[in-house]
């Protein structure tokens, strides 16, 4: 137990003692997460809404395709990812790995078929109602888009907090292309990691209350926003 | 447009409830699609629609049986998809609807009824080419039904429409033409009159029953009968118009009595002059149509029949109490 409350203390310690460095990769890891959740929100809600919607051919592969995405292994991800960025690989040219870029891009990788996905599972609870009124309505895409995001807009915020919790907490992938430099590509997944292979318990421990409030206070809002939209349906 | 013609009409493909090979619908034209619960008339409106069977069919614009108020405002469901002068025209609709107060409220606070003026409000503003409506009045009170159904029949006036249902009284009302759907097939299909008084045959008949719909001028009212004019005469129904305006009077074959000679009554004036020019079996009674200018249906037992003399060509009078008949607002007088 000796051992559990000193790692508290220190990290205590730590955190009250750290400088600028936190501040740094705290940035970084709200920075890279949220474009990323930006990035995969953007593309996925609208991939969410068209496969919820159906009636396409390809649509059942698309959506197999999407549910294996959200359960691929990260580190699977961040190697495919590495090897296309490689500087003998097809994107390296692009000179971009072991970059926040890089990290971005295989967050966005793994956050995208989360948000389409939940996305999907929304849409398509809609009452058959609903659909055949939307099909009557006879709107453009994107005002169609519009509609059906408002109408589901519950499961859109879940679809945007389940993007932004796998991005934020994950390590494997980010690890793998951004290299876990200090001061230009640590997060605080890949910072912990860091702390507890040199046996820092206590310093790792605080990057983690740090990870957790952040997530609390992201999924916290999120899901504040969802209730007041279902007080007002 | 001259016409609007949908074909291929049949779904599911491999067990077709549905199987109508083409189904025109002329310019002006508002055609009732009349059937029994099951007979198809929902999904052959929604394979109009396109909603169903992969069609996109352009200058189509339609009501769903049970239409969605999507989340947010009435007034945003109202003017979804519209232009603005489609939106000018769905807010005075909602006036005339009775829905303007509710405009501003949540869509979801809405009753059934509500929701259906809201969004027929919506479907009747639009520009489209056709207008699909399934059972408009279906959801609403006895109250607002006959309002309702004069406003969409106002609306629609001179555009072509196709309207499902499977009351009487609202087919007379807002159709000019019917087509009876039985077992998903077409059974019979003519002006709404001829249908409704010389049903094809004993399907249709007990689909449609044996009805007569005048339609007629109203001339003057005291607010409970009002006087109108059909072919050349004046007949009174129950009404509540005063002033001049186009009407349709509605009453069953079973209200109109037959006599050899002009009968004394109380209500002389609905006594009408006709020739006999059909006689036919409905189950246990005989309908006998009579041209009076335009033909009306009376339904008599066989006894009275026989007493009557009747047959083909007769010369009868035909009377209908004024409470029998009921007088419904179609548009203004021309």
């Amino acid at each position: 137990m000796d051992f559990l409350f000193e790692a508290f203390g220190e990290a205590v310690d730590f955190l009250r003692d750290s400088s600028g460095e936190l501040g740094a990769v705290v940035g970084l890891t709200l920075l890279v997460a949220g474009i990323a959740t930006v990035v995969a929100v953007a593309l996925g809600v609208p991939l969410g809404v068209t496969l919820g919607l159906g009636r396409f051919r390809g649509r059942q592969a698309l959506l197999t395709f999407v549910n294996v995405g959200m359960g691929i292994p990260p580190v699977l991800v961040g190697l495919i990812v590495l090897m296309i960025l490689w500087s003998d690989g097809p994107l390296g040219s692009l000179d971009i790995l072991f970059t926040p870029i890089a990290m971005v891009v295989v967050q966005v990788f793994l956050a995208l078929p989360i948000a389409a996905g939940v996305t999907a599972g929304a849409v398509s609870s809609l009452s058959r109602d609903a659909v055949e009124q939307l099909a009557a309505l006879r709107l453009g895409t994107v005002r169609r888009g519009i509609v059906v995001v408002k109408e589901v807009w519950p499961g859109v915020t879940a679809a945007i907090a389940a993007s932004f919790g796998r991005v934020v907490s994950e390590v494997g992938a980010v690890l793998i292309v951004g290299g876990n430099i200090k001061g230009e590509t640590r997060v605080l997944t890949t910072a912990i990691v860091q702390e507890t292979r040199q046996a820092r318990f206590g310093a790792a421990l605080a990057l983690g209350l740090v990870l957790l409030i952040i997530a609390f206070i992201v999924t916290g809002t999120l899901t504040w926003l969802q209730s007041r939209e279902r007080a007002d349906a | 447009m001259p016409e609007y013609r949908f074909e291929d009409l049949r779904w599911p493909v491999d067990e077709p409830v549905v199987d109508v090979d083409e189904l025109v619908v002329e310019d002006g034209e508002r055609l009732v699609l009349f059937g029994p619960n099951g007979s198809g008339k929902t999904t052959a409106l929604r394979l109009m629609a396109g909603t169903i069977g992969g069609g996109r069919p352009d200058g189509v614009v339609y009501l769903p049986q049970r239409p969605y108020l999507f989340r947010g405002t009435a007034r945003s469901n109202l003017e979804l998809g519209l232009d603005d002068v489609e939106r000018g025209r769905a807010a005075e609709l909602a006036t005339e609807l009775g829905v303007s107060d509710r405009l501003d409220g949540s869509a979801r606070s809405l009753s059934g009824g509500e929701r259906m003026r809201i969004a027929l409000a919506r479907t009747l503003a639009s520009d489209a080419d056709i207008v699909l409506l399934d059972e408009p009045l279906a959801p609403l009170d006895h109250r607002d039904r006959e309002q309702t159904a004069t406003t969409i029949a106002v609306a629609l006036h001179g555009r072509s429409a196709v309207i499902v249902s499977h009351d009487r009284s609202s087919a007379a009302i807002l159709g000019d033409s019917l087509a009876v759907l039985v077992d998903g097939q077409v059974r019979q299909r003519g002006p709404i009159a001829e249908v409704f008084t010389t049903p094809i045959d004993d399907v249709v008949a007990a689909v449609v029953g044996v009805s007569n719909v005048l339609s007629g001028v109203a001339a003057s009212g005291d607010g409970a009968l009002v006087e109108v004019e059909w072919q050349g005469r004046m007949i009174v129904a129950a009404g509540s118009q005063t002033s001049r305006e186009q009407v349709k009077v509605l009453f069953g074959g079973e209200a109109v009595a037959v006599h050899r000679d002009r009968p004394d009554g109380a209500s002389p004036r609905n006594v009408i002059e006709g020739t006999i020019s059909d006689i036919r079996t409905v189950g246990r009674l005989l309908e006998i149509v009579v041209d009076c200018g335009a033909p009306v249906a009376a339904l008599i037992t066989p006894g009275s029949f026989e007493t009557l003399d009747l047959h083909q060509g007769s010369t009868v009078f035909l009377s209908v109490k004024a409470v029998a008949m009921t007088a419904v607002s179609v548009g203004d007088a021309e």
